[in-house]
């Protein structure tokens, strides 16, 4: 690959640097001035003269070599990633019919729920509006205060508790909590 | 006729369906509410029960499998392959300690991904001849030394006591309750209880669930809308107990988020936290015909 490269160019006789910019950035500049301010002079304007590969630069003599010691081969690399591919697409699969199959069964309880008890399938499909508050929960929260009053303000209807944990690689240090004391809440 | 109009609308939407049917269905809904009181005297008379599946979602993140594990580590070392040189010299001050610890763990991160010189599948000791211990390192930093985390596999695992609720950190785990159903036969189920009036589902399962489990636990009930409903085969004798010619039992989806489930010893005597194959031995057939689809597989 490289070498039809060279031939491409050999033909027209071009030098290997083909694009290069008139401003060239310093290497190091002894100068004898505190390192600090070279190291961050480098860093933020790398030397763009193409001899050696650099944190931020895009030349990289080596990339043939090093991806021959990381791979086994081209086509074992595209086996490799078709089979990934296929065991994504199978737990994509699963997921989505898990979904499917839970998304009908709560289709098939309300279509149930309006042939039995159709009052109770209009108030099942009213929504969840998170900045209502009903009368008995502000009376309830002029009576309670400290501890009490943030227990029954943060369970706020339509959104989720802040106590549903994400999951985590390893599990809290005390484990679940047991204890627990009922707090009052007014229903909605 | 008209629900299954409603069935075929709803194949085409997303999950918004469910939400569009309370616009879609509201002057259906009403024509047969103003027609007929709620239910037609000549047929069956409906009793509701109000069921709550509560589920302990998953605490730890899945174990990877052999493949994916195999892949991950596949797929860094061609990054580490393909990366640029470290700016070492930015971040680290030429010739201090931290820059020999960063180069002693790039060492041993550079052996895991490719292998050493000489070595076929060296483990642990290897990375300890290489650099000292963490616990050593960080002492001679000054730093105080970190408690290593929690293990992954609880007691409980160990024990298999269904009881606990830190077994299975990865799994959703269900609450199954062993007490009496409507014929008054002792059968594990989830906790469940009847209606009364004016009131709605989701008020009337919360206030079942506390009934049957106590007080000692902090729920919260998803949503107002069942996602199963269950219709058992009633006999004559449960028929005139319950008053009416149908039981549907409707399940409504809860998680629980701190405390433990206290038995009231009436109609409640044991419970259990279980995943979704241990639940179906337990359980009767058609119940569980009516429950599988809502229990999430992992």
């Amino acid at each position: 690959m490289s070498s039809s490269l060279l031939a491409g160019v050999s033909k027209q006789k071009l030098s290997l640097r083909v694009s290069q910019t008139s401003v060239r950035y310093a290497g190091r500049q002894e100068s004898g001035a505190d390192p600090k301010n070279d190291i961050i002079r480098r860093s933020l304007y790398p030397s763009n003269i193409r001899n050696r590969p650099s944190p931020v630069g895009t030349w990289r003599p080596d990339v043939g070599r090093r991806l021959q010691r990381a791979i086994p081969s081209v086509q074992a690399h595209e086996t490799i990633e078709r089979a990934w591919f296929l065991h994504q697409r199978h737990i994509r699969r699963a997921r989505a019919a898990e979904l499917q199959r839970k998304f009908e069964s709560v289709r098939g309880a309300m279509e149930t729920l309006r042939h039995v008890a159709p009052d109770l399938y209009v108030e099942a499909n009213k929504e969840e509006d998170p900045r209502a508050r009903s009368s008995a929960e502000t009376e309830l929260l002029k009576k309670l205060k400290g501890p009490e009053k943030k227990a029954v303000e943060a369970r706020i209807r339509g959104l989720f508790p802040r106590e549903l944990r994400m999951p985590t690689d390893t599990p809290p240090k005390n484990g679940w909590i047991y204890d627990f004391s009922p707090v009052v809440r007014p229903s909605p | 006729m008209l629900s299954r109009n409603v069935v075929s609308t709803c194949r085409h939407r997303s999950r918004a369906c469910l939400h569009a049917p309370s616009r879609s269905l509201a002057s259906v809904a009403d024509a047969p509410s103003s027609s007929a009181p709620s239910s037609d005297p000549s047929t069956s008379k409906a009793v509701l029960h109000a069921a709550v599946i509560l589920n302990r979602s998953p605490i730890i993140t899945r174990t990877p499998t052999l493949f994916e594990k195999a892949y991950y580590a596949y797929q860094s070392r061609i990054r580490r392959a393909l990366f640029n040189p470290f700016p070492t010299e930015f971040y680290f001050k030429t010739g201090s300690l931290l820059e020999k610890k960063f180069a002693r763990e790039e060492k041993v991160r550079e052996r895991e991904a490719f292998g050493g010189p000489w070595t076929l599948n060296r483990e642990g000791p290897e990375s300890e001849e290489i650099g000292m211990t963490s616990a050593d390192q960080t002492e001679s930093m000054g730093e105080e030394p970190m408690e290593p985390p929690a293990s992954r596999v609880h007691e409980s695992d160990r024990t298999g006591d269904v009881k606990s609720l830190d077994r299975m950190g990865e799994r959703n785990l269900y609450l199954l309750i062993r007490g009496k159903d409507h014929t008054g036969k002792e059968v594990w189920r989830f906790p469940q209880g009847g209606l009364k009036e004016g009131e709605h589902l989701h008020q009337a399962a919360l206030r079942d669930l506390t009934a049957e489990c106590g007080e000692n636990i902090d729920t919260w009930v998803v949503g107002k809308k069942p996602i199963a409903v269950h219709q058992a085969s009633l006999s004559e004798s449960a028929k005139k107990s319950l008053g009416g010619e149908e039981l549907y039992t409707f399940f409504l989806k809860a998680h629980i988020l701190a405390g433990q489930v206290r038995p009231n010893g009436k109609n409640v005597t044991d419970f259990a936290w279980l995943t979704k194959e241990e639940i179906e031995p337990r359980v009767d057939k058609a119940y569980w015909a009516s429950v599988k689809d809502i229990l999430s597989d992992f």
